[in-house]
């Protein structure tokens, strides 16, 4: 897989901090799912679900989202950081994190107990809202974060030994 | 970036698609075999039985999510499948319906429940999928994936005689102080990919500047390729948009990135024709194009006098062979006497539009790009031997013809067959070549070929390089010449192949070859060169030295150390055989 996306040009470029720039956008992409987790009363359901006061389960949810985040951006490496389709690729990634937090996850850490009614609805909404704000913020998160052209183009992983295969047997000192 | 995804029309397709499914489920309710409806179930889920709204937010909500769907087709799944569009959409299908049964149907249930919080078992959301809801799921996105298969189609590219849609710019970035000088320092160039050759016959146009969406970010490719350091960028404006008859330009498309570079830089050398014609000239067939363009690179020369470098013809070669013997582009043709008719045209219109820019400006230097090519034999087969003679002797017609050089008796013979007089090859052979002229070659990693006992080209890969490859040419030629195209196709493997072929050049400037430029092609990814732009796919071909969100590539950053490596060495921070043209 890693090699595929590789020879097709996924991979993030060496210029870019994909984890980084997917751990912020995670954390700032709650802002717009909290009030819907709010709203619909998913928050109060979630925490009596875990067993956690309200504000541990906020906590919980942050290093949660920062995790997804940074995963996103280096599953989707360069796609991740597409103006156009970052939002939908994001609201996807919040699909399947729904999907599968919601069907499996949960339940099993719950030992059973999941949302149901208003509260299920508002997770599922919010985990979508939380997946499309991701994909929106990388795009514009990452490129800041960028190391520069001229700083990184003097690495010599990138100078005139590239051109050599390398750890070749025959490799080694010559002349002297 | 995936894919290039046409947006408006994978809405469109999602919405009808989502409309068809809803249409067919109704038709069933209506027959007295209700099935399940997830747009019904949707609203539901909002709103309390029976409400309008809820039916509403239903109808909104599947929409919504039909459009989802379909751009996920449109990113990840369209074209991936060798089957006919409908039934691309019918396998998709399968993925949203597996998800609607397993997981969304019996979450929906969940949320129409009139409580907080509920203990769930495998068992009580397994049962609540029966018959109705399984015949329900599959008719209605077998439906929604045959329908968006057949409606989601041509994601890049434009029907003949319409123009792309070009967004607005609201943004102008931030511009160095000025033109960096280049004099007649080695040329290190890259370009922006700008084939415009129509496909399906003559109906389809693709405009590789409008699928890198170069015509939205111009003022953001030119600053990046100041930033790699290039002096010199091959520029191709979109001829058949600019020229829209005799007589007849619009300008307004090019005006502003023109004066960007006369401005900031960096030099442009000016592609004027690039695999394709404008509508009103059509194909390579028509002797039209030899009074045609000279008169469009004559109005060209006088609109932009500052601009001292020209590709009049990009690859006549190559143009030819994919329009004529191919039978992928333009004309579309699979015929000899086809490929020798486009090779004059070509040829002649090339040679008149150097006459028409050389009128305007004296001192024009005129950088000829053609496809460095070579064909090896399998066997001793005298028919395979055959064969590989004359693919070899194709290769260099176009430029016999410009640069007025001796063709072998077989290579006469051929032409008077296809239908070649002796009058035609003398308006050439008498032609004295501009002094100012360099013989560009491009080299890419299938431009080596084995011929096989069936007379297929099959490729070799990098057999013998782009040295032994260029010196058959420089042989023949004596010409002073550029290394004016090359990338690869493996991304990962980039960074290593503009190293190895900066190696071909040093090796060539060694060993006495006057070699006044190298290039990397292009600056950003391409479009559907993986098939040769046979087909409007919208496959990202991953080339660049920047991706098409503009980010680098590694090669983007290995073209920049070489740059800063060689820029001010004494042989490359005043290149002899390139000072000798410009004075």
């Amino acid at each position: 897989m890693a090699t595929f996306l590789s020879i097709h040009g996924y991979t993030p470029g060496p210029t870019q901090r994909p984890l980084l720039a997917g751990s912020i956008s995670g954390i700032a992409a709650t802002v717009p799912a909290l009030p819907i987790l709010y709203g619909f009363g998913a928050l109060r359901v979630e925490s009596s679900i875990l067993h956690l006061s309200l504000w541990e389960t906020l906590i919980a949810g942050w290093v949660v989202m920062a995790i997804a985040g940074a995963i996103y951006a280096r599953l989707f490496g360069r796609a991740a950081n597409n103006i156009h389709g970052g939002w939908v690729f994001g609201m996807g990634f919040g699909f399947v994190l729904w999907a599968a937090g919601a069907d499996m996850i949960l339940p099993l850490i719950s030992g059973g107990e999941a949302p149901a009614g208003p509260a299920a609805l508002g997770v599922a909404l919010s985990m979508l809202v939380w997946g499309t704000a991701v994909g929106v913020l990388i795009p514009f998160v990452q490129k800041p974060l960028h190391e520069k052209l001229q700083t990184a183009s003097k690495s010599s992983s990138v100078g005139p030994n590239a051109a050599a295969s390398q750890n070749h047997p025959n490799s080694g000192k010559r002349g002297a | 970036m995936i894919r290039v995804v046409d947006f408006r029309k994978a809405i469109i397709a999602g919405v009808a698609s989502a409309a068809a499914m809803e249409v067919v489920l109704r038709g069933f309710a209506f027959a007295g075999v209700p099935l399940l409806d997830l747009a019904r179930e949707m609203g539901l889920a909002a709103v309390s039985h029976g409400h309008i709204v809820g039916v509403f937010a239903g109808f909104a909500a599947h929409a919504f999510v039909g459009v989802m769907w379909a751009l996920f087709y449109a990113y990840f799944l369209w074209s991936r499948l060798k089957l006919p569009p409908p039934l691309q959409g019918l396998v998709f299908a399968v993925i949203p319906a597996v998800i609607a049964l397993f997981i969304f149907y019996p979450q929906l249930t969940l949320m129409q429940r009139d409580e907080d919080e509920v203990h769930v078992r495998i068992a009580m959301l397994i049962g609540t999928i029966g018959v109705r809801e399984v015949a329900g799921i599959v008719l209605s996105q077998a439906v929604y994936g045959l329908v968006l298969g057949s409606l989601y189609r041509k994601p890049v590219g434009y029907p003949v005689g319409d123009r792309p849609r070009i967004p607005r710019r609201k943004v102008q970035p931030k511009r160095r102080d000025g033109k960096r000088p280049t004099g007649c320092g080695f040329m290190f160039s890259t370009g922006i990919e700008c084939s415009y050759p129509t496909i399906e016959h003559g109906h389809w146009r693709r405009d590789e500047l409008d699928s890198c969406r170069h015509y939205e970010w111009w003022p953001e490719d030119f600053e990046l390729a100041r930033e790699i350091g290039v002096t010199h960028l091959r520029y191709g404006p979109p001829l058949h948009l600019v020229f829209e008859g005799p007589g007849k330009y619009d300008w307004s498309l090019i005006d502003q990135p023109m004066a960007d570079l006369e401005r900031y830089g960096p030099e442009p050398i000016v592609d004027l024709c690039h695999f394709g014609l404008p509508d009103w000239l059509g194909n390579f067939q028509n002797e039209d194009m030899v009074k045609a363009l000279p008169e469009y690179a004559g109005a060209f020369a006088e609109r932009y006098p500052w601009v001292r470098f020209y590709t009049p013809v990009n690859e006549m070669y190559v143009c030819a062979r994919k329009s004529t013997l191919d039978g992928q582009w333009n004309e579309q043709e699979r015929s000899q006497k086809a490929f020798v008719n486009a090779v004059f045209n070509l040829a002649g219109a090339s040679v008149g539009m150097t006459d028409a820019i050389l009128k305007r400006r004296q001192d024009a230097i005129f950088v000829n790009s053609e496809s460095s090519e070579f064909s090896q034999p399998c066997c001793p087969d005298p028919e395979v031997q055959r064969i590989a003679e004359l693919v070899n002797e194709q290769r260099f017609l176009a430029l016999d013809l410009i640069y007025a050089h001796n063709m072998s008796d077989g290579m006469r013979g051929y032409l008077r067959e296809n239908g070649v007089t002796d009058e035609m090859l003398s308006h050439f052979s008498h032609r004295e070549v501009p002094r100012r002229s360099i013989l560009g070659l491009d080299y890419y990693e299938w431009n080596e070929h084995l011929i096989d006992r069936h007379g297929n080209a099959l490729s070799l890969g990098e057999l013998f390089g782009w040295y032994t490859i260029a010196m058959q040419y420089y042989r023949r030629y004596q010409m002073t010449m550029m290394h004016t195209e090359t990338n690869r196709s493996d991304a990962s493997k980039a960074s290593q192949w503009l190293w190895r072929q900066w190696h071909n050049i040093q090796l060539a400037q060694k060993n006495g070859v006057p070699i006044v430029g190298f290039t990397w092609y292009s600056l950003t990814d391409q479009i559907d060169w993986s098939i040769g732009m046979a087909e409007p796919l919208g496959i990202v071909f991953p080339v660049g030295l920047f991706d098409l969100n503009r980010d680098p590539r590694e090669v983007g950053l290995s073209y920049r150390h070489l740059i800063d490596m060689y820029r001010d060495e004494p042989d490359f921070r005043e290149c002899q055989a390139l000072k000798e043209l410009m004075h």
